[in-house]
């Protein structure tokens, strides 16, 4: 007998809005269904009421993890459409804050697998090297999540010598912990025997769906736009397309891992080589009319913006497509003949996105309507406040 | 494969069906393809060329006509295919049947332009609620949003 549960919108094991439909025989996935448009914001729309400059913004919102992903893709469009050439030195940084911010969602995500295969002492001691990479891009950028570091022409803030040796120093460790995390993802036992063979994908499908990024490669095929049409920096840059054969949730935290090795690898050649000089150029207001397809490797794939000008200071037509979604066909493949229980992991073994991070908070008033905006220090400080002056509960005494 | 190359095999496989190819920068190539030619030509290119793998879909409103481009990549070049369909009769042919991972983004520009996607495999929405209004094509370029008044409770009005 076939029964359809669903999973989602709302569902303590997933942590994005999204409706999957499992048809079910017994305990295992006979077919999977996925519905999307939960958060759907009408971002494209939006684009085309907005100058060239506000939608740098507007893109950098898109996602809350891979933030400069977007900002970066839509920004090398229109330099391209503006026939803008950016200096060296601000090349430099905004594709060092693109690697950076890689390592970032890699690690996040290492830390998910983690715990969906429920192993959470790897989880916490991911996340506790992640906090590393963090505070380097709160260095460099001022924000830990939406770095608003990318300006049309270049990049808005310069690095100086000491956060240079202190990104320097910071990758050391991150590549000492994240060689450990490679041996344990790659033969502790119990977590390999929880994730091989879990959620296949064969080459073949793999191609056919139109997969991308570490999915793609976790089955091996070996694409990567950072190679295969290198943008900007990355044509003078040494570096391998990390791939696995074993086609499952295994080889997709190798892959990641691997990644990670690699991103070190090239924010060190891009800090030892700094060339000298501006960060940005002055851009024009108005674009000529024109087209142009922009490709950015985003943690999770193949990242694509379509950007069609008509020599106003709006765009005619901004088409965003994310790695995420090109994902899905290949995720409804991998559930196909899973189990139920490999949901959660086999979902978040390709990444989807999920935003984070908020600041400062907005606190309304329920009685007066007032509205107030607190630095999270003060909040801090009140919520400490408060707790003193709350009545004291009995001490609890430990019975034995 | 130099771009020149390139040219020269796409003319190969596509005798006659390509009207237009245009190479405004390296390894971006814009082909201009009738929509009856679509899935054919796409068979061939991916046959002949490797073009497996389809990035997106994006569609245009040009006021007469809706441009569709094909964004496809193969490792040595960006292959977009350009058709343009007509808005008063906009039928677009479904090339799933040639790139099984194509079948989002078609269901997409479905909705959101409010094409008609010939033979797709799945005709629902993906992305705009069930109960959308018919009729409603966010991404036409007549088409105008009206923000609904919002209510904070205890908020100000």
């Amino acid at each position: 007998m076939n029964v359809q549960i669903p999973i989602g919108p709302q569902h303590p094991a997933l942590k994005e809005p999204i409706s999957l439909r499992m048809t079910v025989d017994g305990e295992v996935i006979t077919d999977a269904d996925i519905r999307l448009g939960y958060n759907h914001r009408g971002v494209e729309k939006v684009a085309e009421e907005k100058n060239y400059i506000q939608n740098l913004y507007l893109t950098e919102r898109i996602c809350g993890i891979c933030s400069h992903s977007h900002s970066t893709c839509y920004a090398q469009g229109v330099e391209k459409l503006m026939e803008l050439t950016p200096p060296k030195r601000g090349m430099s940084i905004r594709y060092l804050v693109a690697e950076l911010e890689r390592v970032h969602s890699h690690l996040l995500w290492l830390g998910v697998a983690g715990h969906e295969a429920g192993f959470d002492s790897f989880f916490m001691y991911v996340w506790r090297d992640r906090e590393i990479v963090m505070d380097l891009l709160e260095m460099i950028s001022g924000n830990r999540v939406h770095y608003a570091i990318n300006t049309i022409g270049g990049v808005r803030r310069d690095l100086d010598a000491g956060q240079v040796a202190k990104i320097l120093e910071g990758l050391v460790t991150l590549r000492k912990r994240s060689e450990y995390y490679l041996r344990i993802g790659a033969t502790e036992p119990s977590f390999v025997a929880r994730i091989a063979g879990v959620g296949f994908l064969s080459l073949e499908k793999a191609i056919a769906l139109c997969a991308c990024g570490p999915t793609a490669r976790a089955s091996g095929w070996a694409r990567d736009v950072r190679k295969e049409d290198p943008y900007a920096v990355y044509d003078e840059l040494d570096f391998e397309v990390a791939t696995a054969d074993t086609c499952d949730v295994l080889g997709r935290v190798v892959v990641r891992i691997k990644e990670l090795l690699e991103s070190y690898k090239i924010c060190e050649q891009i800090l030892k080589n700094l060339p000298a000089g501006d960060i940005a150029i002055k851009a024009p207001r108005k674009a000529k009319p024109g087209e142009v397809v922009s490709r950015y490797e985003a943690p999770r794939g193949e990242n694509i913006h379509y950007i069609k000008s008509n020599g106003t200071d709006k765009p005619e037509r901004l088409k965003v497509r994310a790695p995420t979604l090109g994902n899905y066909p290949a995720t409804v493949e991998m559930l196909r003949k899973g189990f139920i229980a490999d949901i959660p992991l086999i979902f978040a073994a390709i990444d989807p996105c999920i935003c984070c991070a908020e600041r400062t908070v907005t606190l309304i008033s329920a009685a007066s309507g007032e509205e107030s905006v607190v630095r999270m220090s003060d909040l801090r400080r009140r919520a400490i406040a408060r707790h003193q002056n709350a009545p004291v509960k009995r001490n609890a005494v430990w019975p034995f | 494969m130099s771009d020149a190359n390139i040219i020269e095999q796409i003319q190969r496989e596509l005798r006659g069906k390509v009207a237009e190819i245009a190479n405004p920068a390296p390894r971006r190539f814009y082909l201009k393809i009738l929509p009856p030619d679509l899935v054919q030509a796409t068979a061939l290119l991916r046959d002949n060329l490797g073009m497996t793998h389809l990035s997106t879909i994006s569609g245009v409103d040009k006021g007469e006509t809706f441009e569709i481009l094909y964004h496809f990549s193969i490792p040595e070049a960006d292959l977009n295919l350009r058709t343009e369909i007509p808005k008063d009769k906009p039928h677009l042919p479904s090339i799933t049947s040639v790139i099984p991972g194509a079948i989002l983004y078609e269901r997409e520009i479905q909705e959101m332009f409010g094409l008609i996607v010939d033979d797709i495999p799945d005709k629902r929405r993906l992305l705009l609620s069930d109960d959308w209004p018919e009729g409603q094509y966010p991404l036409r370029k007549d088409w105008k949003h009206v923000r609904p008044t919002e209510v904070i409770p205890g908020g100000q009005s």
